[in-house]
C-alpha cells in the first residue's frame, strides 16, 4: 500500500477537539493562517468565496488579524474541501469521494460510542467564564456572511437542548445545527421548524410554559460538525452517533445550565428561551444559494458564556454553491438514503446527493429489467430525505460512478431517451427551493439514464466499450498520484 | 444628526459595539430596534446605504403581522 496512508489514520483518531484537527490539517498543508489584516466586511466573505473555488483541496483559513477585533481568532472552511474530509476520515487527502462514501457506509450502524466524562472544573471549555455584562459582539469576531443578510450570523453552531417534558433523557437531548442571529449583546434568534428536534423542544416549552435551556457550542469536534446534522431518530444521541462514526471518543462535560456539552469546545453560549417573544429574523443566504425571507423567530437570552483561553470562533461560508455547507453535509445526506434504499433494493450501488442538500441526486443501480430503475427512483422519493429534497433524480447503471460527473454526463448522453423522463407533479418540497411557484410544493423529476433492458426491443447496450475497472485500476490510479508526489 | 437604519429608515437605533485599534475607534456596529437590522459603519455601501441597497431587501417593520412567524406562540 502507499507509504502515506498510515500517517493520517493514526493522527485522525487522536483528534479530541477542533484545535487538534487544525493542527492535523496544518501538518498536511490543509490549514493556513491568513497573513494580512482583514476588515470584517467584505474581506472575510471574499476570501471564503475565493477558497470555495477549490472544492477538492481548499485549506481551512484561520484569521487572527481582523481589524477592530484585536486578539480574536476566526476559522472558516474547516470542512470546506474533500481533502479536509479525507484527513478527518483518516485517509490520504486526494482520496476519491466514492471511496469516502463507502467508508462512511462501512461505519454505518457501528455502536461503539465512547463518551468519557470530564469534570466541569477540569474541562478546557470552562477555562474562562463570563456571567455578567455579556456582549456577544465583544466575545466573537462577528461579521456579515452575505451582502443582504439581516445580521451577523453564527452559521456552524452545535446547539444542545433537552425535551422540556423529559429533561432527564440523554437520548432525547438533541444536538443540531441551527442558524443563529444575534440581536443585541445578549439575545439571539434561533431558526428551527416544528419538524426539527429543536423546534419540537421550543414548541413544547411554548405549550407548557416550562423553561427551555440550551447550550450553543462553537468550535466543535470535527465529527460533531459533520454528523450532528445527519437525520437520525428522535431518541438517538448525536454524541453517540458522532463518536461511533469517528471510532474515537468525544469527551463530554456539563454546561453551567446543566446540559451535556463537549469538554473541548472552543466556546459555549448558555441561553434560555424567552416565552412568547418573536423578533425579525433574516434574510440569510441559505444553501440553495438564495436568501430566506424575513420572518419572526423565537428568541433566547444569553445567561453565561464559557470559552477556552484565546478561543477560535468557527464559522461557515454558506450562500451560492459550491460552499463549505455542501462538503460538510453532502456525504451524510447521501449515506442514509443509500442505507434505506439498500434494505429493499440490494441492487443499489451508490447514492450521490451532494448537490444543494440533495435537490439533485444521482443513484447508481444494477438494472434488472426495463423500467426497474424508475421504481427504485420512486422508492428514493419516499425516503425521509427524498420526500422533500430529491427534486431532480438521475438514475445510472452500476458501471457509472455517480460521484464522477463526467461519467454521469456520458450516461445522460448515450443511455437516455426523451421517454425516459418522469415528472411527478405537485409533490411535497422543501420551503426554500428558489424555483418553487408555491413554496413547500413542486415537481419531482426522474431521468432514467440506465441501459435499455428486455423486454425493450433494444435489449441492452449497443456494443459499448468496457474499459478495465475495479480495485486493480483504482490501485493504479492511486499509484499514479503517489508517483506524482502528492498524498 | 439622527442615524437612520439602512433597511427600514427608522431612527430607533443603538450602538452594540465599537472596534478599536490603539485606542482609536475604527468601526461601530449598530442595531435597529424596529426591524432588527445589524450593521457596521465600514461595510460596503451595497449593504448599508439605503439608496444603494436592493429594494426587495428593505422592510417596513410597522406591520409585523405581515411577516411569517416561526413556531407561533401559544396564546395565554
Ligand atoms: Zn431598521
Amino acid at each position: 500500500m502507499n507509504k502515506y496512508s498510515d500517517l493520517p489514520i493514526k493522527l485522525a483518531s487522536s483528534v479530541r477537539s477542533m484545535r487538534d484537527f487544525l493542527d492535523l490539517l496544518s501538518s498536511h498543508d490543509q490549514c493556513i493562517t491568513w497573513p494580512d489584516p482583514v476588515m470584517p466586511e467584505p474581506d472575510i466573505r471574499e476570501i471564503c468565496v475565493a477558497s470555495g473555488q477549490d472544492v477538492p483541496g481548499a485549506p481551512a483559513i484561520l484569521f487572527d488579524k481582523i481589524r477592530g477585533y484585536p486578539d480574536k481568532r476566526l476559522v472558516t472552511g474547516v470542512h470546506g474541501s474533500w481533502a479536509n474530509l479525507a484527513i478527518l476520515l483518516g485517509h490520504p487527502k486526494n482520496t476519491t469521494i466514492k471511496a469516502m462514501f463507502y467508508d462512511i457506509i462501512s461505519r454505518w450502524g457501528s455502536e461503539k460510542a465512547q463518551l468519557p466524562r470530564v469534570k466541569p472544573d477540569q474541562a478546557p471549555v470552562h477555562e474562562v467564564r463570563i456571567e455578567r455584562d455579556i456582549n456577544l459582539y465583544d466575545i466573537l469576531p462577528l461579521y456579515r456572511i452575505n451582502d443582504f443578510d439581516g445580521g451577523y450570523y453564527i452559521g456552524k453552531a452545535n446547539v444542545v437542548s433537552r425535551d422540556p417534558n423529559d429533561p432527564d433523557n440523554f437520548g432525547k437531548q438533541n444536538v443540531g445545527i441551527y442558524r443563529i442571529q444575534p440581536h443585541g449583546p445578549d439575545e439571539f434568534t434561533l431558526m428551527s421548524v416544528p419538524i426539527h428536534d429543536m423546534g419540537r423542544h421550543m414548541q413544547a416549552a411554548e405549550e407548557t410554559g416550562k423553561p427551555l435551556k440550551i447550550a450553543v457550542m462553537l468550535g466543535n469536534h470535527p465529527a460533531m460538525a459533520m454528523f450532528a446534522a445527519t437525520p437520525i431518530g428522535y431518541d438517538e444521541s448525536e454524541y453517540s452517533y458522532a463518536s461511533a462514526m469517528m471510532g474515537s471518543p468525544i469527551e463530554l462535560t456539563e454546561s453551567g445550565n446543566g446540559l451535556d456539552i463537549q469538554a473541548h469546545a472552543e466556546i459555549v453560549i448558555e441561553a434560555e428561551y424567552i416565552h412568547g417573544r418573536r423578533e425579525f429574523e433574516g434574510p440569510f443566504g441559505e444553501f440553495p444559494g438564495s436568501y430566506s425571507g424575513v420572518r419572526r423567530a423565537p428568541t433566547f437570552k444569553v445567561t453565561a458564556v464559557s470559552h477556552r483561553k484565546n478561543p477560535i470562533f468557527e464559522n461557515i461560508y454558506i450562500g451560492r454553491g459550491w460552499t463549505e455547507h455542501d462538503t460538510l453535509i453532502g456525504l451524510n445526506t447521501s449515506a442514509p438514503i443509500y442505507a434505506q434504499l439498500k434494505k429493499e433494493f440490494p441492487e443499489v450501488v451508490a447514492v450521490n446527493a451532494l448537490y444543494q442538500h440533495g435537490l439533485t441526486g444521482i443513484i447508481a443501480v444494477k438494472n434488472r429489467f426495463a423500467g426497474f430503475a424508475k421504481s427504485v427512483a420512486l422508492r428514493a422519493l419516499s425516503t425521509p430525505h427524498g420526500l422533500m429534497y430529491l427534486k431532480n433524480l438521475i438514475m445510472v447503471d452500476a458501471d457509472v460512478d455517480p460521484f464522477d460527473l463526467n461519467q454521469v454526463m456520458w450516461a445522460l448522453s448515450v443511455r437516455t431517451r426523451a421517454s425516459d423522463i418522469m415528472v411527478l407533479n405537485d409533490m411535497a418540497m422543501i420551503m426554500i427551493d428558489p424555483a418553487a411557484v408555491t413554496p413547500g410544493k413542486g415537481h419531482h423529476l426522474i431521468i432514467d439514464a440506465t441501459t435499455h433492458m428486455p423486454p425493450d426491443p433494444i435489449g441492452g447496450d449497443v456494443e459499448i466499450v468496457t474499459p478495465p475497472s475495479g480495485p486493480a485500476i483504482d490501485a493504479l490510479a492511486a499509484r499514479i498520484r503517489a508517483l506524482q508526489g502528492g498524498n | 444628526m439622527a442615524l437612520n437604519c439602512p433597511r427600514c429608515g427608522g431612527d430607533k437605533n443603538r450602538v452594540e459595539h465599537q472596534g478599536k485599534e490603539d485606542g482609536q475607534v475604527i468601526w461601530t456596529v449598530h442595531y435597529c430596534t424596529a426591524c432588527c437590522f445589524t450593521w457596521r459603519d465600514t461595510e460596503p455601501a451595497l449593504s448599508i446605504d439605503s439608496t444603494k441597497r436592493r429594494k426587495v431587501f428593505q422592510i417596513d417593520p410597522s406591520h409585523p403581522e405581515r411577516f411569517g412567524v416561526v413556531i407561533p406562540p401559544v396564546a395565554r
